[in-house]
């Protein structure tokens, strides 16, 4: 170790390259299955209600972590508020983005739960925590039952 | 329901001492193995106790996903460099947690009375995994909910962060500073990678990366490996006058639904702390803890983690961090260290800048980086696995 040395390219050292070949395919499971479904389908959105402790869990879940019941589906409106949000300059291989993105932490009306998303039809120093925003799905003949079935969620105008 | 026995909790069949630590150069890339960093950090941790390897009894490995070595099963793979042949070795993994939680697994270890003398390595080599070791958090996400949104750490981050400044008020500058003590902090560290005399304006005008996280609230990706050696009592009055105790440890996850967390508060670190302060009769954190060594990936983080243990109210650290209670001079001396903002971030061998630090301060080995008020007890933390685990480690002086 020399404490004064930088190294900026690894590949200058004696090495070797290596990758792992794999891939994998994810199931989205029971509960997934019921909420993209209706997603896909419908348009509308699911969560899922502890029947004993009565948490709605957003995504929606076969059981409750708190307690280990059962729960059951409902239907939501999808709509929900802004909690958190970020402007991201980079992609995740560190690559930076000609037009920043805004993800946002969205709480789901009538849940427990939360969600993950983009946000969109607005620019960034108009975002306020505390908004309301609905979701803006692809057009039901190119939605495929995954969560990118979700465009990104506007402000309610 | 089951009856529990009163007075079982916490039963142990000995005190552990901590008797040497190591800790190589934190650098961006390096060009020794991980099993060649083991090597080091374990080398000057046997030095430092007076021990030899012959001496180890039993040996726990900690390092974070296998992902950045590329080494399938890395604990493995880097037994060798650890001193693990032919003894008792297990690699413990929660993450971001492990720096923490490598030295939990040591300290259970000798309370069980299974070793007398373990031997804890943690290790990182992140500059393998190519285009970038952030890559390789692609893969911690949900498959189906979130990683078709293509979200790296940095910007969940962002959102906690975010979440953290809205509910209590609190403004970036005040965030900021954190990165400007520790990185100051870090000028005294001999491993350091980002030591620095920076201002808070350096921080805010520093490059966007996910906003609210600008360049210089993040601590790097980095190489590195360290060691502590945990030891029975009678072992450690063999080897030294001063020995350093465990007299808490505690570990916690929050739900692996991250979305449906309140992002503003560490719960997981509350929960953690809750079960080390238990364990070390530490009833009031702020005013028993002397001095603290808490997770600092990001600026904002050790604010966070500074309130998950109990260490100020919520909301009130940025504050502290405000009138200087957090300076190395001052009367909670928080990350006195350089952090992982400053001296860099190997994951799991961030343990060298958490556990071991606090063990150097507490024996008063720390040198340059030695806290100027007296400490007889101090806690340090880590977090990890999916924003989730927080690992807590209380450890004192006095008997």
């Amino acid at each position: 170790m020399v404490f004064n040395e930088k190294i900026t390219n690894p590949a200058e050292l004696r090495h070797v390259q290596g990758r792992i070949e794999l891939y994998w395919i994810y199931t989205s499971g029971e509960a997934g299955d019921v909420f993209f479904k209706k997603l896909r389908d419908e348009g509308k959105f699911t969560a899922s209600k502890c029947r004993k402790c009565g948490h709605v869990f957003f995504p929606p879940r076969i059981y409750c972590e708190f307690d280990f019941s059962e729960t059951e589906y409902m239907e939501i409106s999808g709509e929900g508020c802004v909690l958190a949000f970020s402007v991201i300059s980079y992609d995740s291989d560190g690559n930076r983005l000609e037009k920043p993105e805004i993800y946002a932490l969205i709480g789901m009306d009538g849940t427990d739960g939360k969600i993950i998303h983009l946000l969109g039809e607005i620019e960034p120093e108009n975002i306020e925590t505390g908004m309301k925003v609905v979701p803006v799905l692809k057009p039901k003949d190119q939605r495929e039952g995954k969560i990118t079935d979700i465009l990104y969620f506007k402000p309610v105008s | 329901m089951v009856e529990r026995v009163r007075g079982i909790k916490f039963h142990k069949k000995q005190d552990v001492a901590i008797v040497g630590a190591g800790i190589t150069l934190f650098r961006r890339r390096l060009n020794e193995t991980g099993k060649e960093l083991s090597y080091y950090a374990v080398k000057q941790a046997l030095e430092e106790a007076g021990l030899d390897i012959s001496d180890i009894e039993m040996v726990v490995m900690g390092s974070a996903p296998d992902a950045f070595d590329g080494v399938h099963m890395k604990g493995e793979y880097l037994l060798d460099g650890s001193g693990g042949s032919n003894k008792p070795y297990m690699r413990f993994f929660v993450g971001g947690g492990t720096g923490v939680f490598a030295p939990i697994a040591g300290y259970w270890h000798v309370a069980s009375g299974l070793a007398d003398v373990c031997l804890v390595v943690t290790e990182e080599k992140m500059s393998s995994s190519h285009p970038h070791p952030q890559s390789a958090f692609k893969y911690i996400w949900d498959p189906i909910l979130d990683r078709p949104l293509n979200p790296n750490l940095i910007w969940i981050f962002a959102l906690e962060m975010r979440r953290y400044m809205h509910v209590h008020n609190i403004k970036h500058e005040d965030i900021a500073l954190v990165s400007v003590k520790n990185k100051a902090n870090a000028l005294d560290h001999p491993s350091a990678q980002l030591a620095a005399k920076i201002t808070v304006e350096d921080v805010l005008n520093s490059e966007p990366m996910s906003l609210p996280v600008r360049r210089l609230d993040v601590s790097p990706p980095s190489d590195g490996a360290s060691a502590l050696i945990m030891v029975a009592p009678h072992i450690a009055r063999q080897l030294t006058d001063e020995p350093v105790w465990v007299d808490g440890v505690g570990w916690a996850l929050d739900t692996t639904w991250w979305t449906n967390r309140d992002l503003y508060f560490p719960r997981y670190v509350a929960e953690a702390a809750k079960m080390a302060y238990k364990m070390a009769h530490v009833t009031d954190p702020r005013k028993e803890i002397d001095v603290a060594e808490p997770y600092d990936p990001f600026d904002y983080k050790e604010l966070h983690h500074m309130e998950g243990l109990g260490l100020a109210r919520k909301g009130e650290a940025p504050i502290l961090t405000r009138e200087g209670v957090t300076a190395r001079d001052g009367d909670l001396p928080v990350c006195p260290s350089g952090g992982l903002l400053g001296v860099g971030n190997p994951i799991a061998a961030t343990m060298g800048v958490k556990v071991a630090e606090l063990y150097w301060q507490l024996s008063y080995r720390a040198g340059k980086r030695q806290v100027a008020r007296e400490v007889t007890t101090g806690v340090t933390q880590a977090w990890g696995d999916l924003m989730q685990v927080g690992t807590v480690v209380v450890l004192s002086n006095k008997r």
